[in-house]
């Protein structure tokens, strides 16, 4: 399978190739970036027969020689990895293209192209490595580019902020932010990965999958769940997940056609690719294990998902970027997707759970890369990010006008656009776990982001000309429709999600089909929690909540909204509960005000307290008293001892010394007799103390 | 006998200094091409035997038994690798920089690159000796040399910092002396190797072991500037020379985890063993002080010493493992340590050289001034981050790996939460790596700062060397991990 390593490697050369092109000429360079995008979704199509047949390949070749666990680089082509490569490839080649004409009149193109072919290589490499540490290679990839993307106004001019005064962020802020918030959850992943090698010996996905050993042992231990839950972390940054959900509304600092990039097909998905793996392994080793073992993690899973998408759901109502709407309505979709993963666990039907959410990613992809493409036109022609200073732009921007709104519908679940078919699968499977409050919750979330839906379409294209835009034109600029290779990529995503959306029975089915060979293994297997599909048709009751959450988000919003029959800012206005409730949403729940206080003020204060207590005031402290005091006991035994002591002793031997030959002078008296007498006395001493030791006497 | 290389690496800069003197007094600046060409000898003589084990060995005293030896195997390459590689290029690095430093003073750079020679010889004697008493030379042979450089060629209060510098790590050194001194005792051998097998096959007190084990630890960790004997480095690798501060952190201070490695953790396995939670604790604390305090600094090398000390923890971290896997990453992170910070105090070099500033907070948007400078600090902090395809991922996750197999094989809870501390303290990296690059190099360009531009591209081309680098271990580690870990497992019988 040569294709799946040329698929990931075309863009990572075609990236490193892309300062070499731009010494050329910059029109090489621009349409050489493009056609290595290409080319990758090109491999990646010629995967397609894999997935059809739902067979999987697997190779890899050695690459790091730990003794007794051997790490390879290889790559697993089956049906997940090449749904994922052709989503992401040929998606991002959209993104490509239109990047042509939306960034032209940029500067730092080579490291627009560069970064742009390097991010969608490592989204490559990581679906399709056969192995966790190569996969995490593809997984930094992406957080690195995604970096250098968010932040490519690096500058920070006025301009290119998110948010509104005060809480505004300039991009090498929001790069900045993306990273370390995503970081925070791959230190959680790569624990757990490195816990897993020490007891399994290998990071490879099948062979986790065919040795059940490794698992077994650690449920022994009680460490199967914490372990699981680590892993968890890294999905849930990278997939903007709560409680790391944070970094995603200020990473469309960048140009937008890397927002689409990151929302619609590299990135956010990542999450997701690695959690429905994660599933795939687990539905492998639940005929040995059981589903007890893994029954919390499912469980976190649905619940982060559910919540996380009614989370970013109520702050997509309030907010005022364009973008931003876009932003929370990522993060609650994919909270879809994460949803239906761990509803697969708990409703014991991994190939149902999977397929619904391999379903609403791919239908994800295709709709909010549209919505991104076409909501970058608008921004281009508006100069402004936010809603309320647009309005009007039916008129002068249909093809744009029709495409987001088909877009809109099909993010909000109206039949029979394809987003109706993947709600409403993962609706039934979310049924089918019998949870009745995340069902609950997740159908209030889908009549929540019709609304927003509603919201956006009507406030950006059929509200009055702003006054803003008014004076744009005052000042000579005409609002006119964007050029075709721009409008393009986006109407060509809209209609297919239209297409796509009829025969969306049809294509849920070869979803199904293809994804269930991964998970034969747990077919017709006692689930842990009853399913009451004998009550009523899972089918049925998803059918139900999807329509009826699209009457109740509809209608108030068609009412507010569309028809304006009410001004929705007085109401709030006049209300004290529904301006709390609207400060409260505004504020993003009050979640990104706490990280901040936690994880930036806190460490910094921390950092300036260490400093000036502990380095300082301690550590050079007891230095510099340690240096203080050896002078000082230096001087003290300089006057002390070396003076006091050793020199008296030393005047005082010289002193007694002198008086002892003054006083012997006395006996040096020239008489040879009185020597004589004194010779003889001492020779008489010597002898009785000899004869004394002796022993004589 | 096998033919004399080695000895040629180690000694060919030391025979020659006084001639790179004597030549400075002509060549003037241009002395540091001389240098460079001694040291390039130096590494390739040492790459020509690098693929396999090496060993010399010339009699030195024999009637006190002493031999002077070399020996180059998996242990020692990584080491070696670094040392050699970055002498060699930092000396081409030196040649705009000390003439920024030095200016017109013919007379001064042959004294600065003899030093230079000296010091970068001790280094790799260092690492390369297979004697006690051999290393113990070499290892104050670093110091001296280091300590004039300082001295002479520093900023602010130098000669104060330099006797600073001296005071602590020559402490260290007689520590690390009397231990020596007491294993001879013990063993009557000065030959490492010798050593090692003496105290496998015979059983001495434990707390005499406890004792010299302690000392030698000590000894190294002074040098590795652990948390509370780490007082001296921030000033000394602050206030040195641009290159020499490239030297002193990612080369030098290292060397301490080396002689951990090689000579207290091969003779005393099992001190360590005993110790394992103790000393990951003290590693782990390093690590989130060197952290914390980088995160405060504003002047940016001191920033950067600072991320030393949090990156020696990490060293120590791995050798706590006392497994295979887990001081397999310590050797491999005091190479990357050495390739992204080297690359970095270059960084801070070349921001002295063409704004004359230091202070962080005085600097920004520099990113469109001097595109290559900032690539390559970006570049320098994801490796110290660890981000994959930097050499700095595969040391990180060994070393972590190493730490959890060790905690899960032992059962021991406080061991793996220390782990699971240890991983979450380099959220720390990431902070002030990324902040430091934001604030110098992102946003607005202040007025002062306009009419900055990129630094000499014999400034630049040591850097990105280094740069290459540390992208081909990070992707290809095979030629360096596989003798690495095979030297490991037969070396100290780890698991």
């Amino acid at each position: 399978m040569i294709e799946a390593w040329l698929c990931w490697l075309t863009p990572i050369s075609g990236a490193l190739l892309t300062p070499i092109l731009a010494k050329i000429d910059h029109k090489v360079r621009d349409y050489g970036a493009v056609a290595f995008s290409l080319i990758a979704a090109i491999f990646a199509s010629r995967l397609l027969p894999v997935a059809i047949e739902g067979i999987t390949i697997w190779e890899r070749y050695s690459w790091m020689p730990i003794p007794g666990a051997p790490i390879f680089v290889g790559v697993l082509v089956d049906p997940l990895s090449v749904i994922m490569a052709n989503v992401v490839s040929w998606i991002s080649f959209l993104i490509m293209l239109y990047s042509l004409e939306y960034m032209h009149s940029e500067s730092g193109l080579t490291r627009y192209w560069f970064l742009m072919n390097l991010f969608i290589g490592n989204m490559l490499l990581l679906v399709l490595s056969d192995n966790l540490l190569q996969m995490f290679f593809g997984w930094e990839g992406v957080g690195l580019c995604s970096y250098g993307l968010i932040g490519f106004w690096y500058r920070d001019e006025k301009k290119y902020w998110v948010g509104t005064y005060p809480d505004e962020y300039p991009p090498s802020h929001a790069g900045m932010k993306a990273f370390i918030t995503t970081r925070m959850g791959d230190v959680g992943m790569l624990i757990a990965m490195l816990a897993i090698y020490s007891y399994s010996g290998t990071f490879s996905i099948p062979e986790l999958q065919s040795n059940p050993v490794w698992a077994s042992t650690l449920l022994e231990s009680g460490l199967l769940t914490p372990i699981l839950l680590l892993m968890l972390l890294g999905p849930i940054g990278k997939s903007a997940q709560f409680p790391l959900h944070e970094w995603l509304p200020e990473a469309m600092a960048g140009p937008t056609s890397v927002s689409a990039l990151i929302h619609a097909a590299t990135m956010v998905k990542a999450g997701v690719y690695l959690i429905a793996r994660m599933a795939i392994i687990a539905a492998s080793l639940i005929p040995v294990i059981g589903f007890e073992g893994f029954h919390t993690f499912f469980l976190a899973v649905a619940w982060i998902g559910g919540f996380t998408a009614f989370l970013a759901a109520t702050q997509a109502v309030v907010a005022r970027e364009l973008k931003k709407v876009l932003a929370y309505s990522t993060i609650s979709q994919i909270g879809y997707m994460m949803l239906a993963l761990g509803a697969a666990g708990l409703a014991a039907d991994i190939a149902e759970g999977l397929t619904a959410s391999i379903f609403h990613l791919v239908s994800h992809a295709v709709f909010k890369a549209s919505l991104f493409l076409a909501s970058g036109a608008v921004l281009h022609v508006c100069e402004t990010k936010y809603m309320d200073e647009m309005g009007g732009l039916k008129r002068y921007m249909p093809v744009t006008f029709i495409s987001m709104l088909i877009a809109a519908l099909s993010l909000s679940g109206v039949p029979p656009l394809l987003g109706f078919w993947s709600k409403e699968a993962v609706l039934k499977v979310c049924f089918k776990t019998g949870d009745l409050a995340l069902f609950l919750l997740s159908a209030v979330t889908a009549a929540i982001t019709f609304f927003y839906s509603l919201r956006m379409i009507s406030i950006t294209f059929l509200y009055p000309k702003s006054k803003h835009l008014e004076e744009l034109e005052v000042e000579g600029l005409h609002l006119h429709e964007v050029s075709p290779i721009m409008w393009i990529p986006y109407s060509l995503l809209a209609v297919s999600t239209l297409i796509l959306g009829v025969l969306g029975w049809f294509v849920e089915e070869a979803f199904h089909e293809s994804l269930s060979h991964l998970v034969t293994a747990t077919h017709h297997l006692e689930a842990v929690v009853e399913p009451h599909g004998a009550v009523i048709d899972p089918s049925i009751a998803s059918m139900l909540a999807s329509i009826s959450a699209l009457i109740v988000g509809g209608l108030p919003g068609y009412w507010l909204y569309v028809a304006r029959r009410a001004d929705p800012r007085l109401i709030v206005e006049g209300s004290p509960i529904l301006k709390a409730i609207w400060g409260f949403l505004w504020n993003r729940w009050y979640i990104n005000k706490l990280y901040y206080l936690l994880f930036v003020n806190l460490p910094i204060a921390l950092a300036r307290i260490t400093n000036r207590w502990i380095e300082v005031g301690f550590f050079n402290g007891i230095q510099y008293g340690l240096s203080w005091l050896t002078l000082r006991l230096a001087t003290f035994t300089n006057r002390l001892v070396e003076v006091s002591f050793f020199n008296g002793i030393q005047y005082g031997v010289a002193e007694l010394t002198a008086r002892l030959c003054r006083a012997s002078r006395l006996l040096q008296t020239g008489s040879l007799n009185i020597n004589m007498y004194q010779v003889s006395i001492i020779l008489a001493l010597i002898l009785v103390i000899l004869l004394i030791f002796m022993g004589v006497w | 006998m096998s033919l004399p290389i080695l000895i040629q690496t180690v000694l060919t800069p030391i025979v020659l200094a006084p001639i790179v003197y004597l030549a400075g007094r002509k060549l003037s600046h241009h002395v540091g091409w001389l240098s460079f060409a001694i040291l390039l000898h130096s590494t390739a003589m040492m790459l020509m035997v690098a693929g396999s084990e090496y060993l010399e060995v010339y009699s030195w005293v024999p009637r006190m038994g002493w031999d002077i030896g070399f020996k180059l195997d998996g242990l020692s390459l990584p080491f070696a690798l670094n040392v050699a590689v970055l002498s060699t290029v930092i000396a081409v690095y030196s040649i705009p920089y000390m003439e920024h430093r030095i200016g017109d003073k013919p007379e001064e750079y042959g004294s600065y690159y003899a030093l230079y020679l000296l010091y970068a010889a001790g280094m790799l004697g260092a690492v390369l000796a297979t004697d006690l008493v051999e290393f113990y030379i070499f290892y104050e042979l670093m110091l001296i040399p280091s300590y004039l450089l300082i001295a002479r060629w520093g900023y602010g209060e130098r000669e104060r910092i330099a006797f600073m510098y001296f005071l602590w790590t020559h402490i260290g050194a007689l520590a690390l002396l009397a231990s020596i001194v007491a294993v001879y005792w013990v063993t009557g051998a000065t030959s490492i190797e010798a050593v090692k097998t003496i105290l496998q096959n015979t059983r001495i007190p434990f707390q005499l072991e406890v004792g010299i084990a302690t000392a030698m630890l000590l000894g190294f960790l002074v040098k590795m500037a652990v948390l509370g004997l780490h007082v001296w480095l921030p000033h000394a690798h602050a206030e040195a020379p641009t290159p020499i501060s490239a030297l002193l952190s990612p080369a030098m201070i290292g060397i301490g985890g080396y002689g951990v490695i090689r000579i207290a953790l091969g003779f005393f396995p099992q001190f360590f063993k005993v110790y394992s939670l103790p000393i990951a604790i003290w590693a782990f604390l390093t690590m989130v002080y060197g952290g914390l305090m980088a995160l405060s600094q504003d002047d940016v090398k001191r920033l950067l010493a600072y991320s030393s000390i949090s990156q020696m923890g990490y060293l120590l971290f791995g050798i706590s493992s006392v497994n295979m896997l887990g001081i397999s990453g310590s050797i491999l992170h005091y190479l990357s340590h050495g390739l992204g910070k080297g690359i970095l105090f270059m960084v801070a070099g070349i921001l002295i050289m063409q704004t004359e500033l230091r202070s962080i907070s005085r600097m920004g948007g520099l990113a469109s001034k001097m595109p290559l400078t900032a690539v390559s600090a970006l570049i320098g902090f994801l490796t110290l981050i660890g981000l994959p395809t930097t050499s700095g991922f595969i040391s990180e996750w060994m070393i972590f790996g190493g730490v959890i197999r060790s905690s899960l094989a032992s059962g021991s809870m406080e061991k793996l939460l220390v782990a699971v501390l240890g991983l979450l303290a380099t959220m720390f990296t990431a902070g002030y790596g990324l902040w430091t690059v934001r604030r110098v190099f992102f946003g607005p360009t202040p007025t002062h700062l306009e009419e900055v531009k990129e630094g000499s591209m014999l400034a630049l081309a040591p850097i990105i060397a280094l740069a290459i680098l540390t992208f081909i271990v990070g992707v290809f580690p095979a030629p360096i991990l596989d003798r690495l870990t095979q030297t490991i497992m037969l070396s100290s019988n780890l698991g």
